[in-house]
């Protein structure tokens, strides 16, 4: 019947992909490249969060070549390095799935990313699990690194508990000094960190909390949140949200003339000045790092990001990841072998080197990582905190005071 | 506080006609030709991300909405008369599953393409047209005129439905197809021609929110179901009703911000609509059965 | 009793060579494959495994949703609710050191239960109704399990202890999806799966038969429930990290409902086949196309919906395909085909004694039906108005008058369909007042309806054995079937014995209706206008039917009719309404010179525009 004949193709299809095995490099050997694996949110929900990643990522890897590749000591020459990279399609369970792979089949020798906390929160366990040190990019969770893994890093950037650490300190010394600051939260483990964290640590500074707000992600009506503000009026305004979410809030707040000494966006990105324009104009944010700022291999950097049209303004998450290939290269360098196991101790507590400085491991895997305070001056992001690394002098008050 | 509540009051009542403006579209495919299209909010976004685009190479949006109406007219048109036609021959279920396949394949191909082609990071237009300012309260002028345009566009299309021989000719289609064959209406021309206008519509619709909020390939689908429950408040085939519905959820979700909780907003839709749903489980449609 | 000439090879009933080893070998099949996929993680690699456990998540899914659909007819769009529900009642037990085995029952349990909430509400709609409430669950769910961060943990997410249970997880899976199959072949041969049919095709008249349809709807529901939450606790396992945009994403809901559509739903393999092709072509373009597979994927949903909508395993050429494999193995009959014969129903026969009915002792003084100022408005239309109306057993009573004077209205009103605006209906000497529809069934009324309403989509002997299987609790299906074929073949419809109901002539149909109503065992049988449409001696046959019923069996018939030929050889007495209130009430020689029923429903000679009946 239709059942004997279903079953039997069901059975062969399925022995059919079991057995199928492409060929797949050795591990440690000095005559192969050193394989990363990784995957990209290339379609699906995150992957509005960046574009043009692939194409970096094996550029990335030809300028790396092109300077020389890795030293191995244990080689006696240098690497190069190859990408093996899948889309996880935003999902998790598929991400898990290629991790696998890329463990299983592709036998890569070590694996970066993956982004976002939905995909970093069960890969983890694959990595652990086959004893592969991975260094994640974008996944800024604290409670993913506090599992006990051995072989897990990441290098999301910045972290929460250092995301406005400049920025605070910058507070310390402007003239009026703000008295009062109000939170306007995006429902989202990250953005809610970090109002945690800080709205803690500014009452030691001297800054009165005098409101915190909560909003969902897709949320388009600010006027109730407005109107509270409007209400209390803050010194500084507090945004703690990603920038597409904001948008809708960011208009409002520009036609309900909401007025501040500072109002500071924890992701002020060239992605939301070109949606919102001159609404943001003097507003303070964070950027990871900014072209133009020196630093351990910010030339490699730059080249690369402008072969592949990649802003870092725009995509403000893009350190991160590039952080997480520049972590994994300089490990396999400290370690001198293409070694699972050395490279996981070259990682363990490690100091490494990024554009935006230097990055160093707790014994969870979770790095220190900061970020530079930036303002919005005529439609051009400026570093202005700390001084010594400013482009340009803050402008304060930030925006027309009350 | 009479002026945060009448802030609150109009700014749901502007969200509340972009809310209605997005069910468009879907008033008319789903109301008048009974399509249960899945792709409808996709293919606004879509629209919205080439719409920004256009923006970028220089075009003014009154000139990219004369652009990109026709376009979405004819895509909806083919889209209707090659895919979705056929399946109206078909027996009822496969009919009604054909039409779920056919809208959630467009749904998946439209988001992909526009992500690989356009990039799949969120887009906009950017405007500035200031606001308008009664004592406190503040009212944006772009959003003041969607909803004038869009209730504007509901009384037209209203209008035409209920007053023209054209629009007698949709519903007697959509109600009973062989009679009003036999009455010699060419009822896969006017069906055609209806699914036509409503993308049409669509594109309308998407060059007017991606003036307000950004747009993204992937957000579409999330607009679909806000749409559909939005036409099932304001009852199917009523179109008057859907912009009534769409205002009060607006202004529902404003006050749920305002007195409780403004994580709780976005739920308001779905509540009521469970609410209503099960105390009028026929919805208001004025149709009679 | 059949006439063999008139079938064709595809109408011979079950009856294959090796019957009673096909079970056998089946069984051990599938043993076979179950336990060749459980012993994956042996010797296939670990991505083979995690692939191979989201087919058999996305299975089991896809199966359970087709229970609802493909059987019932009810489209749950909201069906992921149920997996993202389980997913977080597992991993809130698991994360606070439950073991597991309770946290999966937990799950299930708790599925289940907002299973039952959620069907009393969401019942009450229909079709595209239910759809759209459906779908906007999952939109509501996230909300919650974003909100309720107290329980939900909100956008955090939920942190599983990060055992290595990768391989444990995948040999449930195969357990899981083994039950799923297990279930719907158990489901495909059980009395249950006809009632689920019966609401597809009909539901109000499934439940004027004797059909629970509220239970049934809430039972296939909680199964449907229970099944897409051990998938969501399964997977939640092992991922070991779940938060709500991963369990409650639209962007991934629709995918097993678009699967199990792609393989046929309703039919035993179609969600297999439909989730092995899409989850295979999914992977395979994954790993090897990087750019455009979505738009693949898409488009191959797009050109199934478009050309192949009732699924592959309808389509016409698989169906070819199965059946050249069936003709060279002598395999077993198709349902539904419908051999080319001639269109009116075939003048059997058959006594009616013949049938499994029970003839009821005459009792002319016993009152079967008693109307007492029966009143049924609807809004300002008074459709029945204080109707006093009583019936004995073992009478025929006619009931005529004009279009729209309340005849069916009141029949409605007796089966329960309508609920009386005011006035009182005792049956068999019961108020019905609290009675639900099936349960006048139960206590003995049949009735056929104006306009036949057959259950479309299954054969006639389905649709007569439907009402057998309800009046006997303990028929099997193939026991009911084998019943159906006497009153099929009294109803003269031998000939069209596995063919689909929808597939008759509308004379084929009446004779349906009557077999069905029939089968339901009335002790007062409603016949609402057979006549009308029929060839004169087919109506003379009705009428011999009619009379028989009430000769041999004892019952009490009241007889919609506008065609008084067919009235006058049998009704002891005619009731007449015009505009909802009873007029007349007499014997039919005196009820055609009544003056009121002349102007009314007669006309006289010189009315102008006259009532003329049909």
């Amino acid at each position: 019947m239709k059942t004997r004949l279903c079953l039997t193709l069901a059975t062969s299809a399925v022995i059919g992909l079991a057995v199928a095995q492409p060929a797949a490099a050795k591990l440690g050997s000095c005559d192969d490249p050193i394989v990363l694996g990784t995957t990209l949110s290339e379609s699906g929900v995150f992957s509005t969060l960046a574009d043009r990643w692939r194409n970096m990522t094996k550029i990335f890897a030809e300028e790396v070549n092109k300077r020389g590749g890795i030293p191995v000591k244990d080689c006696n020459k240098n690497l190069p390095i190859e990408f093996v990279i899948y889309d996880d399609q935003s999902v998790p369970a598929t991400a898990v799935s290629l991790y696998e792979r890329l463990v299983s089949v592709d036998k890569v020798d070590f694996l970066v990313g993956p982004d976002w906390s939905s995909i970093g929160g069960p890969v983890p366990a694959v990595a652990e699990r086959h004893k592969v040190p991975i260094v994640m990019a974008n996944v800024a969770t604290p409670s993913i690194y506090e599992r006990g893994f051995k072989y897990v890093w990441g290098t999301p950037a910045p972290v929460v508990p250092r995301w406005s650490e400049r920025y605070f300190d910058m507070l310390k010394n402007v003239d009026p000094k703000p008295k009062t600051i109000y939170f306007v939260t995006e429902d989202n483990p990250v953005m809610k960190g970090i109002t945690t964290v800080w709205s803690k640590k500014v009452e030691d500074q001297g800054l009165e909390v005098v409101g915190s707000e909560m909003f969902s992600s897709t949320q388009k009506d600010f006027t109730a949140v407005l109107a509270k503000i409007r209400s209390q009026k803050p010194d500084i305004i507090y945004i703690s949200s990603f920038d597409g979410a904001s948008v809708p809030l960011v208009q409002q707040m520009a036609q309900m003339q909401i007025k501040a000494m500072d109002i500071h966006h924890t992701m002020l990105t060239g992605s939301l000045e070109r949606q919102v324009g001159a609404d943001i104009e003097g507003w303070t944010g964070e950027l990871v790092w900014y072209q133009g700022v020196k630093g351990d291999y910010s030339d490699l950097i730059d080249t690369v990001l402008e072969r592949s049209n990649v802003d870092m303004f725009d995509y403000i998450w893009t350190l991160a990841r590039l952080n997480s290939y520049l972590v994994m290269m300089q490990a396999v360098e400290k370690a001198g072998a293409v070694d699972r196991e050395k490279v996981k101790a070259a990682l363990y507590r490690g100091t490494f080197k990024s554009p935006a400085g230097d990055i160093v491991f707790d014994e969870n895997g979770f790095p220190n990582t900061g970020a530079f305070t930036i303002q919005l001056q005529d439609g051009k992001a400026v570093v202005v905190w700390p001084k010594d690394v400013a482009t340009a002098q803050l402008r304060w008050p930030a925006t027309a005071s009350k | 506080m009479i002026e945060v509540f009448l802030q609150v009051l109009i700014g749901g009542v502007m969200l509340g006609g972009l809310y209605a403006l997005v069910a468009f579209g879907l008033s008319l495919t789903y109301g008048v030709v009974h399509i249960l299209d899945f792709a409808h909010g996709t293919l606004l976004a879509v629209i919205g991300v080439i719409a920004s685009l256009l923006y970028l190479a220089g075009l003014n949006p009154l000139w990219i909405a004369l652009i990109l109406v026709p376009c979405a007219f004819a895509y909806g048109g083919a889209f209707y008369f090659t895919l979705l036609r056929p399946l109206g021959a078909r027996r009822p279920f496969e009919s009604t599953v054909g039409t779920v396949l056919v809208t959630v394949g467009a749904l998946l191909i439209l988001s992909d393409v526009t992500s690989v082609l356009a990039g799949a990071t969120p887009k906009n237009i950017p405007t500035r047209l200031g606001v308008y300012l009664i004592g406190d309260v503040v009212i944006p002028r772009m959003q003041l005129a969607i909803l004038l345009a869009t209730a504007l566009l509901t009384l037209a299309i209203h209008l035409v439905l209920t007053r023209t021989w054209f629009g007698r000719a949709i519903r007697a289609v959509t109600q009973e197809q062989v009679a009003a064959q036999l009455c010699g209406v060419r009822s896969v021309w006017l069906r055609t021609m209806t699914f036509a206008f409503g993308a049409g519509t669509v594109a309308i619709a998407a060059v007017l929110y991606v003036l307000t909020y950004p747009v993204d390939p992937y957000m579409g689908f999330g607009l679909t179901v806000k749409a559909f429950t939005i036409i099932i408040l304001g009852g199917i085939g009523n179109l008057p009703g859907a912009l009534v519905a769409g205002i009060l959820l607006g202004v529902a979700e404003g006050m749920t911000g305002l007195y409780w909780d403004t994580q709780w907003a976005p739920a308001i839709s779905v509540v009521l609509l469970l609410v209503i749903l099960v105390v009028r489980p026929q919805g208001f449609s004025r149709k009679t059965a | 009793m059949t006439n063999p000439a008139n079938l064709s090879h595809d109408d011979k009933p079950d009856a294959p060579v090796h019957a009673g080893l096909q079970p056998f070998v089946y069984g051990s099949l599938a043993v076979l494959v179950i336990a060749a996929l459980a012993a994956m993680p042996h010797f296939a690699s670990p991505y083979m495994v995690t692939f191979v456990f989201t087919v058999l998540i996305a299975y089991t899914l896809a199966q359970s949703w087709d229970w609802v659909a493909g059987e019932m007819g009810y489209i749950n769009l909201g069906h992921y609710c149920f997996y993202g529900v389980g997913a977080y009642a597992f991993s809130l037990a698991l994360a606070s050191h439950t073991t597991p085995v309770l946290a999966l029952i937990w799950a299930v349990l708790f599925t289940a239960a907002v299973a039952v909430v959620l069907a009393f509400p969401l019942f009450r709609l229909r079709g595209d109704y239910f759809a759209f409430a459906t779908l906007a669950l999952l939109p509501l769910a996230e909300i919650l399990a974003y909100n309720l961060s107290s329980i939900t943990h909100g956008a955090d997410g939920v942190m599983l202890p990060a055992h290595n249970v990768r391989d444990l997880t995948f040999v449930l899976a195969v357990v899981l999806s083994a039950l799923a199959f297990l279930a719907s072949v158990l489901l495909d041969r059980s009395r249950f799966v006809y009632t689920l049919r019966g609401i597809r095709n009909d539901e109000l008249v499934l439940e004027t038969m004797g059909g629970r349809i509220q239970s049934a709807k809430t039972r296939i529901l909680v199964l449907s429930s229970g099944f897409a939450a051990l998938a969501g606790a399964l997977q939640a396992w092992q991922l070991s990290y779940i938060d709500p945009p991963t369990v409650f994403g639209l962007d991934v809901a629709l995918i097993p409902i678009a699967m199990a559509l792609l393989g046929g739903s309703g039919l035993l393999w179609g969600p297999l086949v439909g989730v092995l092709v899409l989850a295979i072509i999914q992977q395979w373009l994954l790993i090897n196309v990087t750019m455009f597979n979505a738009t693949v994927y898409g488009a191959i949903i797009l050109f199934i919906g478009r050309y192949m909508p009732g699924g592959i395993l309808r389509a016409g050429w698989a169906r070819a395909l199965g059946a050249a494999y069936r003709r060279r193995t002598g395999g077993t009959a198709t349902r539904g085909v419908a051999p080319d014969g001639p269109d009116e129903v075939h003048g059997a026969a058959v006594a009616i004694t013949s049938l499994p009915l029970v003839p009821q002792a005459a009792d002319r003084q016993a009152v079967v039906l008693d109307c007492q100022k029966v009143t049924k408005a609807f809004g300002g239309n008074i459709a029945v108005d204080a109707l006093d109306l009583r019936v004995h057993q073992g009478e025929i009573v006619g009931l005529i008058g004009g279009n729209g004077s309340g005849k069916t209205t009141l029949f409605n009103c007796i089966s329960k369909v309508f609920e009386p605006t005011s006035g009182g209906i005792v049956l068999f000497g019961e108020d019905i007042r609290s009675l639900r529809r099936d349960q006048i069934a139960r206590i003995g009324v049949g009735r056929t309806y104006q306009i036949p309403r057959p259950f479309g989509d299954l054969t006639v002997d389905e649709n007569v054995a439907i009402p057998l299987m309800y009046q006997d609790t303990r028929l099997r299906p193939s026991a009911a079937l084998a019943q159906a074929r006497a009153f099929l073949d009294y109803a003269g419809l031998s000939a069209r014995i596995g063919s689909l109901a929808e597939g008759l002539s509308l004379q084929e149909k009446k004779a349906l209706e009557l077999a069905r109503a029939l089968a339901c065992r009335p002790r007062l049988l409603l016949v609402d206008e057979v006549a009308s449409g029929l060839t004169p001696a087919e109506v003379a046959r009705f009428t011999r039917h009619i009379r028989d019923m009430r000769d041999e069996l004892g019952m009490t018939v009241i007889w919609i009719e506008h065609i008084f030929s067919a009235l006058a050889q049998v009704v002891d007495r005619v009731v007449v309404l015009d505009h909802g209130r009873l007029i007349a009430d007499g014997p039919l020689a005196e009820i055609v010179r009544d003056e009121r029923v002349i102007n009314a429903y007669l006309g006289s000679a010189h009315a102008e525009d006259g009532h003329a009946g049909a």
